[in-house]
């Protein structure tokens, strides 16, 4: 069996007296897709930036596709190899959409410049505003910013992407958008880690489900039996509040 | 460098005696002219807001003027331009007066401050969410009520760092009242080291004068924005990050 | 009133202007680079360092500028142990002085484009320096425009103080003429003009940039 792409080893991290990670222990295989849910303040976003190293951990280990991740590691070459999708989008708002995608392949990765722009007009077509190329973001609507910032994260070519709970700044109208763009890069066969509290998109995509809850791994478990048979009681009572809403 | 310290030079004759009477004419020189700026500046940053074109423009006329000519040319102005406009009876009153610089120096600072605090006063104003207004109404209050109870604590929290500020400002600026002849303690130390060549010494005493009273302005106001703080309100971005 | 007085030394009137800007230019020259580079200490995350620059700030801001002036005035002689002539004083003053107010502005700017967007940079494999020259930065100034230059307005403004040491700039030169010529209504008018074109021409400046961005 190959080296997991991404191995987190009894991470933990804390914050003066918040215990934000506490022994926190996952592995994400090539091509697979992972949905991690729990409450606010479980250490869900501050695991993803551990992962490519935007978030100093004091104990443990990460590997991300054999590399270490810690102090005097290449982080920006680490980097490269992770897309990362942020909440609130992040893109630059001075630049076009097009400069947007096309910075970081060009400045970090020494892509010829002509070559980036093929590259980023080819990911917003697969993300479905490849006419939306040469606008600021401050134009475009909220579905299409989030989708914007999806194609500059593929632009990189990532091995993995990991998703900081990429829908819940959107309207509900423009959520099945983002989610229609992540199904289809997951059945593409992109290794993905999600945090996401959309858990129809968890039960169709997902291949297994981490429920997280005050910094701990509670329960890790396939998409059916995690709907339909979680082990823990934390794990019920949570889907118990979001599941009653639909 | 060669320097010999005399810090007890300060507590002798007749020195002593000028930094007591610098400081005092330094507070209220400073206090009086806030009184002024403060009121005048609400008046002026109202005009800005109101649905009257007139009262907007002189508003706008007044905080352009004020803000656009440095501070010691409008003291001058005061000074030497102001009475001659005067009617001949009313001049001569007013240059009989005693402290004809320091009267000056009021009218003058508190003219040039009140620009800026109607510019803050305004965008106070402007910073109230308008359903804020509507919201009050609807529940049963008067037009009076929705101002006393709702609009204007909103609007103190929100001006009051920025009132702060202007307060500092106002003060440091009473030293630019030196060059029309008012004694406040920049002067006085300037004079002591004229006549001492303890410069050090001097601008020391100044210096701790102007600083102790930052000190203890922005203590009391952060004390007070603190027991006054709602969450959620001002400081939304710190918490958000 | 005479206005005769006012064209007959429109001359001198011109020669002081220049002089004012040229004050106003070399002071901002220096103080807004060393303005930057107290703002980055202030925002470091060496706790010394950034100690050291908030206490420089708040000692400097709690002070009139005309006491800084007289500070300098005195202190340089005496530290270099030989007179120096009045416009070296007057331009360290004005350095020393306004390079708080531009730090104050450079910081609020870098901060105001928050932690996310450097988060952003990173996560695409940018360097730390890449992201703040092609996000951080571009962002910032734009951001900072508006404040940068009132402040410049203010150092022009600020330049009338050097009337108290005698030094020949608009203001000085003003009141020279109005006693010469026993017209100060004339002259103090004429001048409170020259300084109200110039600060509104460069605060429209300011505000365009303010709608720019909006």
């Amino acid at each position: 069996m190959p080296d997991p792409i991404v191995r987190v080893e009894d991470v933990g991290l804390r914050f003066d007296k918040f215990t934000a990670l506490d022994g926190v222990s996952l592995s994400v295989e090539t091509g697979q897709c992972i949905v991690i849910c729990g409450p606010s303040g479980s250490g869900k976003s501050t695991l993803l930036r551990c992962i490519n190293g935007l978030e100093r951990f004091q104990a443990g280990e990460v590997f991300v596709d054999g590399v270490r991740v810690r102090d005097n590691t290449d982080l920006p070459k680490l980097r490269r190899g992770i897309g990362m999708v942020f909440q609130h989008f992040e893109l630059y708002p001075h630049m076009t959409v097009l400069e947007n995608i096309t910075l970081a392949p060009i400045r970090a990765k020494g892509v010829p410049r002509a070559q980036a722009e093929k590259l980023a007009r080819d990911y917003l077509e697969r993300v479905g505003i490849a006419d939306q190329a040469d606008k600021y973001p401050g134009r475009l609507s909220g579905g299409q910013q989030q989708r914007a910032a999806i194609a500059r994260a593929l632009a990189l070519e990532p091995k993995v992407m990991l998703f900081d709970e990429p829908t819940s700044a959107l309207d509900p109208e423009m959520i099945a958008e983002v989610l229609y763009v992540m199904r289809d890069l997951a059945r593409g066969g992109m290794t993905m880690l999600v945090v996401t509290h959309e858990m129809g998109f968890a039960r169709e995509v997902a291949d297994e489900v981490i429920f997280m809850d005050r910094g701990r791994v509670v329960e890790r478990s396939g998409v059916k039996e995690f709907f339909t048979a979680p082990r823990a009681d934390r794990t019920k009572e949570f889907l118990n509040k979001i599941l009653v809403k639909f | 460098m060669q320097y010999e310290f005399d810090w007890g030079m300060l507590l002798r004759s007749p020195y002593f005696g000028w930094i007591v009477e610098g400081v005092l004419t330094t507070f209220h020189l400073a206090l009086l002219s806030w009184v002024l700026a403060l009121t005048l500046g609400i008046v002026i940053g109202i005009f800005r807001v109101t649905n009257s074109r007139a009262l907007r423009v002189i508003g706008t006329a007044y905080v352009e003027l004020f803000r656009n000519i440095p501070l010691i040319v409008q003291l001058f102005l005061w000074l030497y331009v102001a009475p001659q406009l005067l009617p001949t009876e009313t001049r001569l009153w007013w240059n009989r007066l005693d402290y004809v610089p320091y009267w000056t120096a009021v009218i003058g600072i508190s003219f040039y401050t009140a620009s800026r605090v109607a510019e803050q006063i305004r965008s106070a104003i402007l910073a109230i969410p308008p359903g804020q207004f509507k919201a009050a109404l609807s529940t049963g209050l008067t037009t009076t009520q929705t101002y006393r109870f709702v609009i204007v604590p909103y609007a103190l929290r929100i001006i009051l760092p920025a009132l702060t500020s202007e307060f500092l400002t106002i003060f440091k600026n009473t030293a630019l009242a030196l060059t029309i002849g008012v004694v406040e303690i920049t002067a006085t130390t300037r004079k002591i080291e004229a006549w001492s060549f303890r410069g050090i010494e001097a601008y020391t005493v100044a210096s701790l004068t102007y600083a102790a009273t930052t000190i203890l302005v922005v203590v009391f106001m952060s004390w007070l924005e603190r027991r006054y703080y709602i969450p959620g309100l001002i400081r939304r971005e710190r918490e958000a990050a | 009133m005479d206005w005769k007085v006012v064209a007959a030394n429109y001359p001198l009137l011109l020669k002081g202007l220049l002089t004012s800007l040229q004050l106003t230019f070399v002071a901002i020259a220096f103080s807004l680079p060393l303005g930057c580079l107290i703002a980055i200490g202030r925002l470091s995350h060496r706790t010394w360092l950034s100690r050291a620059c908030t206490a420089f700030v708040n000692v400097l801001r709690s002070n009139p500028l005309i006491l800084i002036l007289f500070w300098f005035y005195f202190l340089i002689p005496l530290i270099t142990g030989q007179s120096v002539n009045d416009l070296t004083s007057i331009i360290i003053a004005f350095v020393v002085f306004f390079s708080v107010y531009f730090a104050e502005i450079v910081r609020s700017g870098i901060q105001s484009v928050g932690n996310r967007q450097i988060q952003a940079g990173l996560s695409t494999g940018l360097t730390y320096a890449q992201t703040m020259r092609f996000i951080v930065l571009p962002q910032a100034i734009r951001a900072m425009m508006p404040a940068l230059i009132t402040q410049c307005i203010v150092v022009f403004q600020g330049t009338t103080v050097v009337y108290v040491i005698g030094y020949s700039e608009l203001l000085h030169t003003t009141s020279m003429i109005a006693e010469r010529t026993v017209r100060p209504v004339e002259m103090y008018l004429a001048v409170a003009a020259i300084y109200f074109v110039v600060c509104y021409s460069a605060s429209l400046l300011a505000r365009r940039f303010e709608k720019g961005r909006a």
